[in-house]
């Protein structure tokens, strides 16, 4: 479609072109198929328009707006789910802070489990972890050690 | 026609040049809009008075069901009450009121047909005939009312096209808009509105072109 046509179309539909306008509208239509094909596509579906128009004028029946009322109330009346409800920005905040505050949890954890050894200690692992110079608590600690 | 443009101030006008947001927000309707937005009952009641026979003609004009007008009206003030926090002042108040108004029309169209199906799929063929025969004249015969067949028509079509088209095609076409109107009532430039509108027209006839069926077989 050429922009001469897009630039009028609205206008020549509800026929407020200036007649030089419109002289030039329809002499582009003349001449280019495509143009004239399109805007009679436009100009049919544009006729079914006016089947919309409501047919008499209606006025609200007597009692409506407390009907209105009526159904904003049940609209706000708060159901059993609607306690744990949050609203949706305090919502996503509380699930931000919950993520950083389990992130930060798990890297502390994670730093600590790496002071402690994988597997179970063997019985020469007890001994180089006592002072070698107090000989009765390695004793001690050699008599009661238990192989897992 | 009962068009807008004659039952309405037009808020966003003002000697042929388009007033900011801030200008509207200082206009009766905006304070009104305001006093609303505070949650001032009152004036929730004089908006609703002040639109109700606007919506109604609307909706009346696209579902065409008497009974159902009130409750879709309903339903489209109680939408306009919890909403209207969310009213920016781009657009002036009607215009986003009949947005909310042709879309509340097109989602009971939506669930009737959705409903009707599902109704029609747990009857035997026998008994949806018999329904037919004992449904009254005009709906035993949608097709003798040109204008009926017309309507379905068209709004077959304006499904096939975006909300926002919907509202521009409705307003430019039904209430007699001009772009110069449409371009104050919603905030956007002249340009735009021409193009949207044009885009638009090119979906309807395409539409029209999928169902195979002109456009012009249907015409009154």
């Amino acid at each position: 479609m050429h922009q001469v046509i897009v630039e009028s179309l609205e206008d020549y539909i509800g026929g407020a072109l200036a007649p030089a306008e419109q002289r030039d509208f329809e002499a582009h239509l003349e001449i280019c198929a495509e143009c004239r094909r399109e805007v009679d596509g436009m100009l049919e579906t544009s006729s079914l328009f006016d089947s919309l128009r409501a047919p008499e004028e209606l006025s609200a029946p007597p009692g409506f707006y407390a009907r209105i009322v009526a159904e904003v109330s049940k609209g706000q009346a708060p159901t059993f789910w609607s306690l744990f409800s949050l609203d949706a920005a305090f919502g996503r905040r509380v699930v931000f802070a919950s993520l950083l505050t389990m992130a930060v949890l798990g890297s502390f954890l994670i730093s600590r489990e790496t002071g402690y050894s994988a597997g179970p200690t063997s019985s020469e692992t007890v001994m180089a972890e006592h002072d070698s110079t107090n000989r009765d608590t390695m004793l001690v600690t050699l008599t009661s050690y238990y192989e897992p | 026609m009962g068009t807008l443009t004659g039952a309405l101030p037009l808020p966003a006008i003002a000697g042929g040049h388009q007033k900011s947001r801030v200008d509207y927000q200082n206009t009766q309707e905006g304070i009104l809009v305001r006093r609303a937005q505070a949650g001032d009952e009152a004036a929730f009641r004089d908006i609703v008075e002040r639109y109700q026979s606007k919506v109604f003609s609307i909706i009346h004009g696209i579902v065409r069901q008497r009974n159902d007008v009130e409750d879709i009206a309903q339903q489209v003030f109680a939408k306009v009450y919890f909403s209207i926090k969310n009213f920016d002042f781009r657009s002036s108040l009607i215009t986003w009121i009949y947005k909310i108004t042709v879309n509340e029309c097109f989602d009971y169209l939506r669930k009737k047909k959705v409903r009707k199906l599902v109704y029609e799929s747990d009857l035997s063929e026998d008994e949806v005939r018999r329904v037919e025969n004992t449904e009254p004249a005009g709906e035993r015969q949608p097709l003798a009312d040109a204008n009926l067949a017309r309507r379905d028509y068209v709004l077959k079509l304006l499904t096939r096209v975006s909300e926002e088209e919907r509202m521009l095609l409705m307003l430019k076409e039904v209430e007699g808009y001009s772009v110069e109107e449409l371009a104050a009532r919603t905030g956007m430039n002249e340009n735009t509105i021409k193009v949207k509108l044009f885009r638009a027209r090119q979906k309807l006839v395409k539409a029209a072109q999928r169902l195979d069926r002109a456009p012009g077989l249907v015409a009154g």
